[in-house]
């Protein structure tokens, strides 16, 4: 394939992408002389990345003071309060006023879950050691479930290597709520066409007729299945219940596509995404996965996005060797954790930091109002483990954008000690931001006001 | 009596002060009835009579006080269990698993159709089984994918009623070149255009069935009497992509010569072959295209012989024709839309049969008349669309394949008649992951499916199916927790001869892709070898250790065993100088326990003890450092494995857990990272040259090489520890011997329980105990025999009562 010509392809368009896109809030125009702010789109997004970071001084996530700060730790850097950025951190220099880093948080009730497994609740904070042993509600969907109706789909849900993965070993960061984790998509052109080619070519007519007949079908079904779930065990009909929400949930997807079909789908050109890009190529993969992203965040075609860039427990699959295809390691990528090679450990960071930077460049390159997509939008990116790779405290974490949406940065916060939080106060934060009005997530306690006041 | 007992033995390091492995027992409350803590007080039986518990170093309890202790427990479980039988149980119903889904699809549409590649895959959890209605979830985006292939199937199961147009290629291929000395232009291998390049499709259909013809010839070096044709669809592998896909048609073992070429043919289904999409200027065209690989491998991958030494293969021309068809319409629509006059005479009740028919197989039990009323409403509403009834048909079925009584295994309560159904369908989907078939709905319509004696006889009827196949593959891979080996990445400097890697080009030194490797012989071994004990009823402790072991050519040479030839693995008799037996020496459990470069002694513990022993091993608890972490360095370097785990065992955190796990690892060290056996290694840090390094040297033999591995191999592995409460035991033939001597009850409970957890489709639970402990008793007396074991689970009250 001609790699080059794409690559400048998409350029072009990313560049452009303001006016060659028709986008749905466009139409109206209203904010663009900057008065009617409260019009734009707010928007999240999580994001993961896996096996923990490079932390030589503070393997347990939190900096020893005693040492000198590593050029090569994923901590930009030391002490509390004005970020200066390392090697590690580097590519997010240029977004100075628009990160924060965050010590010391993490989610409780995942403490107990084994060393590669604290990603299960990464974005949804269940109790996994009492309660909620089968995970709970992600921030994402609890967005979804109050604002979601807003666009065309409630989330988008991504994963390098798809699917639900099982408990220990997710390969999504969302959920609907217990039991009900919800599958990430990880191939390009079925995200691709599942966003902007819902139609699979057919007309809108035809598209409502069956849609008003699937409707029709899916009611028989219901019916036949609760007379099954009539004559099952009382433990039968509580595992039945999730086939009968199924169904139910399909049904309200019947009735929510047939109400968009009223409404013009954006028109994207698949030709301008790499969209057979190969797992060997990683930084390829990740950055049209996050070009996927942008461009349905862009065409408000939702506002909730998450994307589990990497999976813990991969074995059986090529992610299983990223930083090989990357950087030309030689153990399994996993290895790195465990094995902190002084001279690939950082690198890894740093290239897993580049590619999450380059979507955040997307965001912040594209105009939106007095101001650019970014401010609209505010990125949580982190992962569960810190370097200690048997640890499931002390996440690694920063949080991105959402200038516009009330979040202060520039600074690396320490909550230590006395001082520690659940990181659910970030989520109950974010969740305010896009007008999802919170006060309890999971396990939280308040709000994290020194991000947000 | 139990009191003071736990208090001289159990609560200064379990109990308010010190909770060693997160276990209290303090509060434990004496009173077994009331049922609260009855799990804790089960593994607290098992400590005691594994002698797990106390540990060697604390001071012991007398025999008379551990028994009498014992038998108190024992005495309040069974007490409680006899009373707790009518408390509620864990759910049956659970949806077909992918696997399940995937052979249930085939038998009933009649052909095997790839539709378990867009759903999400199934919960992997070492050492347990995905079957368990717990983890068998089930939401919106999973269903609507069932829903998209149940369409998809029905597209290719019913066809419409014109004769549809046949495609066809055909390539041939001629032998120039004419110089004896170069590998002709007809043979694979041979230069640009030999039919290595493949065939592309000029065309082909959607659905269908395909024949491939290969009119083909061996050339082969003395001594060697066949060699392997496989053959793929899919992209042109020859491409310089990354993005390619195949799946495999078949593999034949080619032997006549030029002089008599043979055709072999392969049938298959076109739609489970990926065509690879290019798009230029906004279009987008697919292509197509066969290409025939020469496998033989004798060991002497990357040695770069002479093209002309080794075993050729000649294609003269290859065909592709489809749809192929004996009939049309073929078989499997008309087991579906069958010929009846009511079709013309009285479509609606033509409807209502083609519905029950395809319901009661679907369902897998006789369908009431209202459920088909329902599908009869659907058809309906389906039909106002849809002209034809082929059509309308599609949609429906499609529907029916998206019900909750096709998607799960459901267990109706009250209905005695159905309870015969459900045996027939536990029996199938134990042993064939699939559907019953026409002999077990015929005998559970006449509800003998209560009988042992036809229980019996059904289960070997069952084992003698090739279907059979299928679920040893799942349930082997499973239990021994074996697909990881396949990802483990070989250190290719230490042994340059394991894989076949690409010799030149940009991709110079990766593994090479689309053919089989022996990775997958390594899958396929330990898989035939758990189908070959059964087969022949063979004692569980085969699993330890064996007579024979499962090989074919590839393997053999691997593993030092001298005279098999051929692809094809098949028992093989084995002597003690090949260090082979049973599945410890598996190269799919050597390798996926360990590092890639070094054997993983941790990893392997844990195998053993979880695998083949039954016991639960606990990962390492949160903030335990990873033991690279604390031991420094990396395990590639780690030779002297022995230390770093004595160092290992210095921190008090990890000793309590790894003093009672670490000697079971040590004695597999002589087994190196690709699992053969290795008793010398080079000094640590040597470097090792492979055989290949010049691409140009040709080794004529390998004396010269194997005389420079013996040259740098100059250290004794060591391979000796104490096993816990055991003996001093020196490399694995040792251990085995223990484990034979000493553990033979564990190794068949373990087994057994396997078997029956698989069986049921749930975990066991302290319920179960004593079911299994007559199940262990029964099978002892019979020598602990395979086949009479899975028999003997079949008839239990746990598997078919409920």
């Amino acid at each position: 394939m001609n790699r080059k010509s794409w690559h400048l392809n998409r350029r072009e368009m990313l560049a452009g992408a303001g006016v060659a896109l028709a986008l749905p809030f466009l139409d109206s125009m209203a904010w663009a002389k900057g008065a009617a702010t409260k019009a734009m789109p707010k928007r999240m997004v999580v994001s993961y990345f896996s096996y923990g970071a490079y932390m030589p001084n503070g393997g347990n996530g939190i900096q020893n003071m005693k040492q000198p700060h590593h050029d090569w730790s994923w901590w930009p850097c030391k002490e509390a309060g004005e970020l200066t950025f390392n090697q590690n951190s580097a590519p997010f220099k240029p977004f100075k006023d628009q990160v924060s880093y965050l010590e010391g948080l993490d989610h409780e009730g995942g403490w107990s879950l084994g060393g590669h497994s604290s990603g299960d609740v990464f974005a949804t904070g269940a109790d996994m050691k009492e309660s909620e042993k089968t995970n709970n509600i992600s921030i994402d969907q609890a967005a979804a479930k109050v604002m979601g109706h807003h666009t065309r789909y409630a989330s988008l849900v991504m994963g390098s290597e798809g699917g639900t993965g099982s408990y220990g070993g997710t390969k999504t960061l969302s959920h609907y709520g217990p039991g009900r984790p919800i599958p990430s998509m990880h191939n390009p052109q079925d995200i691709f066409n599942r966003l902007f080619k819902p139609y699979a070519g057919k007309s809108i007519e035809q598209v409502r007729a069956e849609l008003k007949r699937e409707k029709s079908v899916l009611d028989l079904i219901m019916g036949q299945s609760k007379s099954l779930n009539n004559r099952l065990s009382q433990a039968d009909k509580a595992k039945m219940e999730e086939y009968l929400e199924s169904i139910r949930a399909l049904e309200k997807r019947v009735d929510r596509t047939t109400a968009w079909t009223q409404r013009p789908l954006p028109q994207v050109d698949a030709t301008d995404f790499n969209l057979d890009v190969s797992y060997k190529d990683p930084q390829e993969y990740l950055r049209c996965m996050y070009d996927l992203m942008f461009i349905a965040l862009q065409t408000d075609s939702t506002r909730f996005a998450t994307f589990q860039t990497e999976s813990e427990n991969s074995s059986q699959s090529e992610l299983w060797n990223f930083a090989t295809y990357a950087l030309g390691y030689k153990g399994a990528t996993h290895d790195i954790a465990h094995k902190r090679p002084a001279d690939y450990s950082g690198q890894w960071d740093q290239w897993r930091n580049k590619q999450h930077a380059y979507f955040l460049q997307r965001l912040k390159d594209a105009k939106e109002g007095d101001g650019n997509m970014l401010d609209n939008t505010v990125v949580l990116w982190g992962c569960g483990h810190p370097h200690a790779s048997h640890s499931t405290k002390n996440y690694p974490i920063q949080l991105a954008g959402g200038n516009k949406l009330g979040f202060k940065h520039g600074k690396l916060h320490k909550f230590i000690g006395d001082n520690k939080v659940p990181l659910s106060n970030l989520f109950v934060s974010m969740l305010n931001a896009v007008d999802v009005p919170t006060e309890k997530f999971a396990d939280s306690t308040g709000e994290m006001k020194e991000l947000r006041g | 009596m139990v009191a003071p007992f736990f208090k001289a033995h159990c609560t200064h390091c379990h109990g308010s002060t010190e909770s060693k492995g997160e276990i209290t027992l303090h509060n434990l409350g004496g009173d077994l009835i009331a049922g609260q803590e009855i799990e804790r007080w089960e593994s607290i039986l098992e400590m005691l009579e594994s002698v797990e518990m106390p540990p060697e170093d604390e001071p012991q309890p007398n025999e008379v006080a551990r028994q009498a202790v014992e038998k108190w427990i024992e005495a309040g479980l069974r007490d409680y269990i006899e009373n707790a039988s009518q408390m509620a149980t864990a759910p049956t119903a659970r949806r077909l698993t992918n696997f399940e889904y995937q052979n249930t699809m085939r038998d009933l549409l009649g052909f095997e159709l790839n539709l378990i590649q867009n759903l999400p895959e199934d919960p992997v959890m070492p050492y347990k089984f995905n079957n368990t209605a717990q983890f068998m979830l089930m939401g919106m985006e999973q269903l609507d994918r069932y829903k998209e292939n149940a369409r998809r199937a029905m597209a290719s199961v019913i066809v419409d009623a014109a004769m549809p147009e046949i495609h066809k290629t055909r390539r041939e291929w001629e032998p120039r070149g004419g110089n004896p000395t170069v590998i002709m232009f007809d043979e694979i291998g041979g230069r640009r255009g030999s039919p290595g390049d493949g065939m592309g499709l000029k065309s082909w259909p959607k659905t269908g069935e395909f024949k491939i013809r290969i009119k083909t010839a061996a050339i082969l070096p003395q001594g060697i009497e066949e060699v392997p044709l496989y053959v793929v669809m899919g992209s042109n592998i020859n491409e310089n992509s990354s993005t390619l896909r195949t799946e495999p048609i078949g593999t034949a073992s080619v032997r006549s010569n030029v002089d008599h070429p043979e055709i072999i043919e392969f049938r298959g289904r076109i739609e489970n072959y990926p065509a690879r999409a290019r798009s230029a200027k906004g279009k987008v065209s697919y292509a197509m295209t066969i290409t025939p690989q020469n496998i033989y491998d004798d060991g002497r991958l990357n040695d770069h012989l002479k093209p002309l030494a080794r075993p050729r293969l000649v294609v003269k021309w290859i065909e592709f024709e489809a749809p192929v068809f004996e009939q049309w319409p073929p078989k499997h629509h008309t087991d579906i839309l069958f010929e009846s006059p009511l079709r013309e005479t009285d479509p609606g009740a033509y409807v209502k049969a083609v519905l029950e028919r395809f319901m009661t197989r679907a369902f897998r039990r006789p369908v009431r008349d209202e459920e088909i009323e329902n599908y009869t409403n659907i058809y309906k509403i389906v039909a106002l669309d849809f002209p034809t009834i082929e059509e309308a048909m599609r949609e429906t079925l499609a529907m029916v394949l998206i019900s909750p009584d096709f998607m799960y295994h459901t267990v109706a309560k009250e209905d005695g008649v159905n309870r015969h159904y459900e045996v027939a369908s536990q029996l199938s989907y134990f042993l064939w992951g699939s559907m019953p078939d026409q002999e077990l709905i015929d005998l559970a319509k006449a509800e003998k499916l209560d009988d042992a004696k036809v229980i019996d006889q059904q289960v070997r009827r069952l084992l003698q199916d090739k279907r059979s196949g299928d679920f040893v593959a799942n349930f082997t891979r499973q239990w021994l927790s074996i697909a990881k080996m396949k990802q483990v990445k070989i250190n290719s400097q230490l042994y340059p001869r394991f894989l076949y890697y690409v010799s030149a080009g940009e991709r110079a030194g990766t593994e090479t892709p689309y053919r089989p490797t022996i990775r997958d012989d390594m899958m396929e071994e330990s898989v035939g070898f758990v189908a070959e004990l059964i087969k022949r009823n063979a004692p569980v402790l085969n699993v330890v250790d064996s007579d024979f072991a499962y090989l074919n050519q590839r393997l053999a040479v691997h593993y030092g065993v001298e005279g098999v030839r051929g692809h094809e693995l098949r028992p093989v008799a084995i002597k003690p100088e090949h260090h082979l037996g049973g599945l410890l020496t598996h190269g799919s459990v050597l390798i996926g326990n360990s590092t890639g470069s070094a054997p993983h002694p941790i990893y392997r513990a844990v195998w053993l003890r979880e695998a083949i022993l039954g016991d639960e091993v606990k990962p390492p608890p949160a903030e335990v450092p990873a033991l690279s972490d604390s031991a420094g360095e990396s395990a590639d370097h780690a030779l002297s494995i022995k230390e770093l785990l004595a160092k290992h065992r210095q921190s008090e955190s990890c000793n309590v857990c790894h003093v009672r796990l670490d000697p079971w690892g040590i004695p597999f060290e002589r087994y190196n990272a690709i699992g053969k056996y290795q008793a010398m290694v080079p000094k640590d840090g040597t470097r090792v040259r492979g055989v290949g390094n010049n691409r140009y040297q040709i080794l004529e033999s390998l004396e010269e090489y194997k005389a420079y591995l013996k040259e740098i191999n100059t250290e004794t592995v060591q391979a000796d520890a104490r096993v816990p409460h055991g003996p001093e035991v020196d490399g694995l033939q040792e251990l085995k011997k223990h484990l034979l001597e000493n553990r033979q009850d564990d190794i068949a409970e373990n087994m057994v329980r396997r078997l029956l957890s698989y069986g049921i489709g749930r975990e066991l639970t302290y319920r179960d105990r004593y079911g299994v402990e007559a199940l262990l008793e029964q099978s002892k007396k019979n020598e602990y025999k395979l086949q009479d074991m899975i028999i003997a689970i079949c008839q239990s009250k746990i598997f078919v009562g409920k």
